[in-house]
């Protein structure tokens, strides 16, 4: 590996020394004062620049002055103080810094900042991807990751379709780490969100903007600067705030809520929908000039009953570093024929109370793990996120929560009516529910 | 009670200079020689820094009282 041109600018020559040891495999030079560092900056190309805080007894600081130069000059920006205080660290981060360290433990914190830069420009081939972050053998998807990754380094928006679990938050991750880009992958789940609370995740908020904004606060927006916007759920986000976002897309500038200054940030989009957005255009819940804001390279992930292939490598990629998993044959069997409605975060669940258990795996274990988490609802429910099935969410949009809530109830009540053979009493006993919830839920749908 | 801005900058300074005394030391047993006579000496330096420092805040500690 070449060695790396580095800057320290520290004025304590103890330091410097301690410094220079640590960077001896490299080439090192160093600068004690504001005046010498602006003139290597400004001449020399570094790969790194690790600047101290304070240059001298009474120095203001002058270390952070500097990121702006150092960011400019196109070299990977350190702090190191022996101030850990939340207000210095914030305020070298926003400068551009993008790693502080508390001085003290040198030798571990160099070598974590090397390796750390090193792994950042020196982006893993396709078969590390492959082999480490995107386990697949299929061969369509293959295919389609390794053009997502020859977009990487584009502004090229790139959208990610596929149902619930599949991974398209590990692929929008990857894709950002092979972008170059040197700011931040920040997701959101726009499913998450009210539309009022979206707006203020997104674009931030000043202090006094509304009810709870007890402070200003940076959104995802402007964290993103430089960097990718992951927007998952996409399918969910209002046409009120598409147009709002599109404008800020569009315009790399956005208004926090609650100021009158506009902000600039410019950063890539990766979006991501388990719906079908033809669909959602043609209802109307998708417009179409914000869909052609954010869609460039599309990218469709198969649910893994679709690719059987990759289960067991899964399974060895889940439980790597942990309890080493053997599998009986008629229990590898059932895995492979299972379809897996929970795609690969269903999978790694299953690992993870695999592993909880012996090491040898029975088809009697396997059985059992997937059969209680059936028992928690349909194989559509279980392809879910959390509790909630797109077929609930649906019903209480369509119908109202009140009436959506009253049929989950009669849901849960008849089937505990029936286990019990009708028996009322056994029911109000375990599901812990009052004589009046009960017959009026009858009385509601029972005759339905 | 808070501290004034001079006994703050104070205490950043010994922070600064101990973190280095405890970084050298650790690197000491892996030097040469005549590197670990050049490091001993910086930090004898940076002790004394150190011994300077603290004379100062207690003096300014003892304005306080």
């Amino acid at each position: 590996m070449d060695k790396l041109r580095i800057l320290v600018i520290e004025d304590d020559k103890l330091a410097q020394t301690v410094m220079g040891k640590h960077l001896a495999a490299n080439l090192p030079d160093f600068a004690s004062d504001m005046k010498t560092a602006e003139k290597l900056l400004k001449a020399g190309k570094y790969d790194i620049c690790f600047v101290d805080l304070k240059l001298g007894r009474d120095d203001d600081y002058s270390g952070l002055k500097l990121l702006p130069l150092v960011r400019k000059s196109g070299a990977y920006p350190v702090v190191m103080s022996s101030s850990d205080d939340e207000e210095t660290i914030n305020k070298a981060y926003a400068l551009g810094c993008k790693d502080f360290y508390v001085k003290g433990n040198e030798a571990q914190n160099i070598k974590a900042v090397l390796d750390k830069y090193t792994s950042h420009k020196s982006p893993q081939t396709l078969d590390d991807i492959f082999a480490t972050q995107i386990i697949t053998h299929d061969i369509a998807t293959r295919t389609m990751v390794t053009e997502a990754i020859k977009y990487a380094p584009t502004d090229i928006p790139i959208m990610l379709l596929g149902p619930s679990g599949t991974g398209k938050t590990r692929i929008a991750r990857v894709i950002h780490e092979h972008s170059a880009r040197q700011g931040e992958f920040v997701a959101i789940n726009c499913a998450a969100y009210s539309e009022d609370l979206l707006e203020a995740e997104l674009f931030g908020y000043k202090k006094g903007a509304f009810t709870g904004a007890y402070d200003n606060r940076k959104g995802k927006l402007a964290q993103a600067n430089g960097g990718t916007l992951f927007l998952d759920e996409i399918g969910s986000m209002s046409q009120n705030m598409q147009t709002k976002l599109l404008k800020a897309i569009e315009e790399k500038t956005f208004y926090p809520v609650g100021s009158d200054k506009p902000e600039h940030s410019s950063f890539r989009i990766i979006s991501a929908t388990l719906e079908d957005v033809q669909q959602l255009i043609a209802k109307g819940k998708m417009r179409f000039d914000f869909f052609q804001r954010i869609h460039g390279f599309t990218l469709t992930l198969k649910p893994l009953c679709q690719r059987k292939d990759d289960i067991l490598p899964l399974i060895a990629d889940f439980s790597k570093g942990g309890k080493r998993l053997a599998f009986e044959q008629d229990a590898k069997t059932f895995l492979l024929n299972y379809d897996w409605p929970g795609n690969v975060r269903e999978l790694k669940k299953f690992v993870e109370m695999v592993s909880a258990g012996d090491g040898l795996v029975t088809l009697g274990i396997v059985q059992g793990h997937i059969a209680s988490r059936m028992r928690l609802g349909t194989p559509q429910a279980a392809a879910t996120d959390g509790m909630l099935t797109n077929q609930q969410y649906e019903l209480a949009m369509t119908k109202g929560l009140n009436d959506a809530i009253d049929r989950f109830a009669w849901e849960i009540i008849k089937r505990n009516l029936s286990a019990n053979n009708g028996k009322k009493a056994r029911t109000l006993e375990q599901l812990k529910i009052s004589t009046r919830l009960l017959y009026s839920t009858l009385n509601k749908f029972g005759g339905k | 009670m808070e501290l004034s801005t001079e006994m703050r900058k104070l205490l950043h300074d010994i922070d600064s200079k101990t973190s280095s005394i405890k970084s050298a030391a650790k690197l000491l047993r892996e030097c040469e020689p005549q590197e670990r006579k050049e490091m001993l000496t910086l930090m004898k330096a940076a002790a004394q820094e150190v011994m300077d420092c603290l004379t100062e805040l207690e003096n300014l500690s003892a304005r306080q009282i």
